[in-house]
């Protein structure tokens, strides 16, 4: 910083221009997203196969409440992911990082209707609380691949966003996670799976956007020699 | 960014400079010389209206400039060029806001630095020599990563987190380790 600091400007522009070699542009956030959904979702499948599918799951595949549920997961992890690409492109419209919000909340919305059902069904009873411990291990374990994945993709782009891109980088491997855990782990109560299961997402989530500042930077000006 | 041209002007220079960096992308250095030249004024009066203190404007310029470089694949041709500079021009005077006011927590402000206790009587040069000789000597038996630490922040003034980026190391680790080089010397000159 203190060579350049005492560099002219007009010397610095001959020295950029100097060492410029050709890039390869980043290809588009899409065609990005296509690339990581499309590896995530085979390692989830991987997972779900090892782990075992649940007994039940063709008869659940039947279920709207369940398609729902899980579409509504599927999409926001594409959309979060999206939007962490999105957000590492200068000059992109801002909306786009809210992009996976419809999605999460219909998400969340199944599964309000669901403990609404409950508790209709079975007044407080229905929405009883028991510690379920392996949604948050599962998840993670099912979302580090893809987390892994998209952290070295969205560190291709620029950090004008550090905090919101690593949060959508969360986001879209946790929800993943979580679609892939209702797929072999046998628990339906709604308020169990928005706690647990939900609640884990969130909190993953939090946590990518408290790495924000770490992941991503700047990158470093010895960069330049 | 705002400026005199009009609008079509601007246009105009838009695709001039989606061209330009197209061209730059591919290797061109003439290009990309060309682009930076014709992009620093308005880099430089977007800084100037954003930031008060023009002692400073020189060096968010060249920060600007800088990160355009590094991350310069990440411009896409098919989008205009001006929201993509802005936005990074933006982020960096944001980034180098953030680094005054992390500066500015490290550091005193009194109104007269007093050289001497008022009782005390003026110190000599021999005084003056023998205290720089008793901190190099406390510095000298510094760890070599405490000594870096102290030379970088405590000599050169750098932030946290330019002596971290220099290092390589975390801003935690070097909390730390300032603070225990501080303690050594301490310890040292007692």
């Amino acid at each position: 910083m203190t060579t350049r600091r005492s560099m002219h400007t007009d010397d610095l522009i001959k020295a950029l221009s100097a060492s410029a070699p050709a890039v390869s542009p980043l290809r588009s956030p899409h065609a990005r997203t296509a690339t990581w959904f499309a590896i995530s979702l085979i390692y989830a499948a991987l997972v779900v196969v090892v782990a075992g599918p649940r007994p039940d799951l063709v008869v659940k595949l039947a279920e709207p409440k369940f398609v729902i549920e899980v579409a509504a997961a599927l999409l926001t992890s594409m959309l979060a992911a999206a939007a962490a690409f999105c957000a590492g492109c200068p000059g992109r419209p801002l909306w786009e990082r809210f992009a996976p919000l419809p999605a999460l909340a219909l998400w969340l919305g199944s599964l309000g209707t669901g403990c609404w059902q409950s508790w209709m069904r079975a007044g407080p009873d229905g929405l009883s609380l028991a510690p379920d411990l392996i949604c948050f291990p599962s998840i993670l374990l099912v979302s580090i691949v893809p987390g892994l994945l998209i952290l070295a993709m969205v560190r291709r782009g620029a950090p004008i966003a550090p905090v919101t891109t690593t949060m959508l980088a969360a986001l879209a491997s946790a929800a993943l996670g979580a679609a892939a855990l209702r797929l072999f782990h046998t628990q339906d109560a709604s308020v169990m799976v928005l706690v647990w299961q939900f609640g884990s997402v969130m909190l993953l989530t939090l946590v990518g956007a408290l790495l924000g500042r770490s992941l991503l930077r700047w990158p470093q000006e010895g960069a330049l020699e | 960014m705002r400026d005199d041209a009009t609008s079509t002007d601007r246009r105009d220079r838009d695709e001039r400079w989606r061209d330009l960096m197209r061209s730059a992308q591919g290797g061109n250095s003439f290009a990309y010389a060309r682009l930076l030249e014709e992009v620093t004024p308005v880099i430089r009066g977007l800084v100037r209206r954003r930031w008060h203190s023009p002692n400073d404007v020189e060096d968010i310029v060249q920060d600007i400039l800088l990160s355009v470089h590094l991350v310069r694949h990440t411009y896409d041709s098919a989008r205009p060029f001006g929201p993509w500079l802005g936005t990074i021009a933006k982020r960096r005077i944001a980034d180098f806001a953030r680094k005054m006011a992390s500066r500015r927590a490290n550091e005193t402000t009194v109104a007269a630095m007093p050289e001497t206790f008022p009782l005390d009587e003026p110190k000599t040069e021999q005084d003056i020599s023998d205290d720089q000789g008793e901190v190099r000597r406390a510095l000298a038996a510094l760890s070599p990563p405490q000594r870096q630490a102290i030379e970088l922040m405590k000599l050169q003034g750098l932030s946290l987190e330019e002596a971290s980026m220099r290092t390589g190391k975390s801003v935690s680790a070097l909390k730390v380790t300032v603070h225990r080089a501080m303690k050594a010397m301490r310890r040292i000159l007692e």
